[in-house]
């Protein structure tokens, strides 16, 4: 069954959909040991189908009903992109979820100080309305000054706005359901007759909350405003931002490049102001139809030039697998700043190419702003003998240390900086290792002795020289008792190729018939 | 039109001609960098190369480096380091890094990069950048923008065989961009064969057995390579001995050994040794594969 068959999803019932002839709809879910109807459409309620009626009463109202078991996964993912989309509002987004059923149900959103950027409070409640009508969700909306108060107004009161201060007034005459409590607890109070929130905000409190629990008094002093509530943002709030929003939609990716260079260079003046260059920043394209698409690009030092930004976005759009997906086109385009660290002046280069973006640190940018950050990577040592252990390889934007000049001076930290190794006459490790050594068929003079000959990858190698062992034991306490030790030779033919070989396990004490594997090729 | 008048048409013709050719020389030995400074050409260090070379290879330019068998890459990449190596070494703008592209084809036997074995090659692995494309078309386009770098000391790029979107229009654009930041831009043509390419020089490298060890009878010596100059666009091709030596970070000419490639007993699945002055040879037809089962017990 396809969730997404008449519109785009319902929640709850809350999204209208007028489609004549297609049968009601009606989302169900197992409670108290009943199939019951949790959600269902404006047509399925003209038809005298209730809410948490059972699936067998509905359809002996209603034989044609088309039923849908819940997806609390679905409606979740549906309420985060819809909580993505409210970012263009505020960045405090919070999920709310509802008393009854522990589901997310519903956002909170902080709109304190964004309100004069969409011209007022009424302004804003109406366009965010009207955008959200139009993708298809019937939502209901209140503001308030405290989230208790607009949870309640938006459930179970009349106004959208509430006035500033206004708030207890507006609760008061409003059911007990309103105050985000379990419905137990509601319908207990219920039986000695405190029915609206009035009621019990009037009365003593150390009673109540003997017999009710601190949980009543929270809630109701959340609402009323006399205890602060906080919510949690699901997404962290970028240090900067800087938008543009469109009368017509932008479809075409050159406009979409010079609008992204236009906020760039906007946003250069305040990171100056802070003193701040950055690191991490994020386009968000905002799609008439609700979807949001986000691009990310990191820089390996701070930077404030707005033409470096802008080209990184464009490596970054020029490497999706496939172009923008413009649709009818992006109204909103915002650049936040994710992260952004102290930019200290004087580390500038003086020389001329690295002032015009061509320094080695901007073509790390660059590559990683196309191919991916994880592409671009540098060495990084760790501290074992086991040779594919000793070393690892890391996202170059992800080691941060600025520059090479930098990394060498902070070599203390002895995890992340290369132990510089003076070159010798005498070379004994490979140029080339191989990932998984590769197994090979080999004979030797003496079960424990060096290769006369072996064969790999199909091609048989008469040994000339070879040089060994070279012992390396395992490591006991990674891999257990029954690892084996390696002896390791260095082997050339008579054509000259030089290998690095090992033989697994010492023969006659960890194993009777040792295996040989190929490791690396020596220049 | 009389004879005379066409005779000095003709010499007009000739001299401009020449006159292109030598400007066409010289951008191509990397002396006319935009910002006027005289690029060096960079020297290997073996006398023989290098006068060949008129002084060393030009440092902002693409120049190849193949390896004919997949199991050549070692001594391959040995030579491409050592060349990057002694760019940096080379260089008088303190320029460090190299960036190491590889096409992704070159990961599926090729290996990777071994720091400790780096570090005692006489590089410094912090100094090296791996850009690892997910495709042959990233992979080019990476090569490109560090070839246009100028705050490298050299590019490297990896591919396998001949892939046809590698083509002359290609290693045109990186020859074109090296030239222009000064970068040297390396291909490192694993198993692949020559091909028509825009690139300056191409050798190809063979390995060669090593000397015989001072402290160890039977001991592994320097490693020697046995290096082709096969197409030089500004002079003379041929082919040397050489060896690296990981402190001075230079090239020397290494004596040949007597035993070398003259033992057709001991291999008896060897190929017939090449001819030694070689440029122009036609390909091999191919390896011979040991499929025996019973490996050891037949001989």
């Amino acid at each position: 069954m396809h969730r997404a068959r008449w519109g785009k999803s319902w929640i709850a019932g809350r999204i209208l959909d007028a489609h004549p002839d297609t049968p009601p709809v009606v989302v169900t879910d197992t409670v108290k040991n009943a199939i019951r109807i949790v959600a269902l459409d404006q047509r399925a309620r003209s038809r005298g189908v209730r809410l948490n009626q059972t699936l067998s009463d509905a359809r002996a109202l209603v034989p044609d009903l088309d039923c849908h078991s819940a997806d609390d996964e679905a409606n979740r993912a549906l309420l985060m992109k819809i909580a993505g989309w409210c970012e263009r509002y505020t960045p405090l987004i919070a999920l709310g979820s509802d008393p009854e059923s522990g589901r997310d149900h519903g956002l909170f959103m902080d709109i304190t100080g964004c309100a004069h950027l969409l011209g007022g409070e009424q302004a804003l409640v109406a366009d965010l309305e009207a955008r959200l009508h139009a993708q298809g969700f019937h939502a209901r909306l209140c503001l308030a000054d405290t989230p208790g108060a607009a949870w309640a107004m938006a459930r179970y009161g009349q106004d959208r706005i509430i006035a500033e201060g206004a708030h207890a007034e507006a609760v008061l005459p409003l059911t007990l359901s309103g105050l985000r409590l379990p419905p137990d607890m509601v319908a207990s109070l219920g039986r000695v007759g405190l029915k609206t929130i009035g009621c019990i905000a009037s009365l003593p409190r150390a009673p109540l909350a003997a017999r009710f629990g601190v949980r009543l008094m929270q809630r109701l002093d959340q609402a009323l405003g006399r205890e602060a509530e906080a919510i949690s943002p699901i997404m962290p709030v970028a240090e900067l931002s800087t938008e543009r929003r469109f009368a017509e939609p932008v479809t075409h990716q050159d406009e979409i490049g010079h609008v992204i260079a236009a906020l760039a260079a906007g946003i250069i003046e305040p990171l100056e102001r802070r003193g701040l260059g950055l690191r991490r920043c994020r386009i968000k394209l905002f799609r008439v139809d609700g979807h949001v698409s986000q691009l990310d690009v990191q820089t390996a030092r701070p930077l404030r030039d707005a033409r470096v930004i802008a080209r990184l976005f464009a490596e970054r759009i020029a490497g999706l697998h496939d172009d923008l997906d413009a649709g009818f086109g992006f109204d909103l385009i915002r650049l936040d700043v994710v992260h952004a660290d102290p930019f200290d002046g004087g580390q500038t280069d003086m020389m001329a190419h690295q002032a015009a973006g061509q320094g080695h640190d901007a073509l790390v940018d660059r590559l990683g702003a196309r191919l991916g950050l994880d592409r671009v990577q540098r060495f990084v040592l760790a501290d074992t003998h086991i040779p594919e252990r000793s070393f690892g390889r890391q996202p170059v934007a992800h080691l941060g240390a600025p520059g090479l000049a930098a990394r060498r001076a902070s070599a203390g930290n002895a995890a992340l900086a290369l132990a510089p190794e003076a070159p010798g006459e005498i070379i004994t490790r490979p140029l080339i290792l191989f990932d998984r050594p590769e197994l090979m068929q080999t004979i030797a003079e003496v079960p424990d002795g060096p290769p006369l000959r072996f064969r790999w990858r199909g091609v048989s190698y008469e040994v000339a020289r070879s040089e060994g062992p070279e012992r390396i034991a395992c490591e006991w306490w990674r891999d257990g008792r029954g690892a084996r030790t390696r002896d390791y030779f260095r082997v050339e033919d008579w054509q000259g190729y030089r290998f690095w070989m090992f033989r697994h396990g010492l023969y006659g004490r960890e194993t009777s018939e040792p295996a040989w594997y190929m490791h690396g090729l020596f220049a | 039109m009389s004879l005379s008048r066409l005779q000095t048409a003709t010499d007009i013709l000739k001299a401009r001609t020449r006159a292109y050719e030598a400007q066409a020389y010289q951008a191509h030995r990397g002396m006319a960098l935009g910002d006027g400074s005289e690029a060096q050409p960079l020297p290997l260090g073996a006398s023989a190369v290098d006068h060949c070379l008129d002084g060393g290879l030009a440092c902002g330019g693409l120049h190849e480096v193949r390896s004919p068998l997949a199991r050549d890459i070692g001594a391959a990449t040995g030579f491409a380091l050592g060349l990057a190596a002694r760019a940096i070494k080379a260089d008088r703008m303190g320029r460090r890094g190299i960036v190491w592209v590889s096409d992704p084809a070159t990961r599926v036997d090729g290996g990777g990069l071994f720091p400790a074995g780096l570090a005692q090659y006489g590089l410094d692995p912090s100094s090296i950048t791996i850009v690892e494309p997910g495709d042959l078309q990233g992979a080019m386009w990476a090569a490109d923008e560090a070839a246009g770098c100028a705050g490298l000391a050299a590019l490297i790029f990896q591919i396998k065989g001949n892939p046809a979107r590698f083509d002359i229009t290609a290693t045109r654009r990186l020859m074109l961009r090296a030239r222009q930041s000064g970068v040297l831009a390396l291909t490192l043509r694993q198993s692949g064969e020559e091909e028509a390419s825009a690139a300056a020089t191409r050798w190809r490298v063979n390995t060669e057995i090593s000397g015989a060890d001072n402290d160890l009878e039977r001991g592994v010596g320097a490693m020697r390579l046995l290096l082709t100059l096969e197409r030089n666009r500004a002079g003379r091709t041929g082919q040397w001995l050489l060896a690296w030596n990981p402190k001075d970070r230079s090239f020397h000419h290494a004596a040949p050994d007597p035993r070398s490639r003259a033992n057709p007993s001991a291999h008896p699945l060897d190929r017939l040794p090449l001819p030694a002055d070689r440029p122009g040879a036609p390909g091999q037809m191919g390896q011979v594969l040991d499929r025996r089962q019973d490996f050891g017990r037949a001989s």
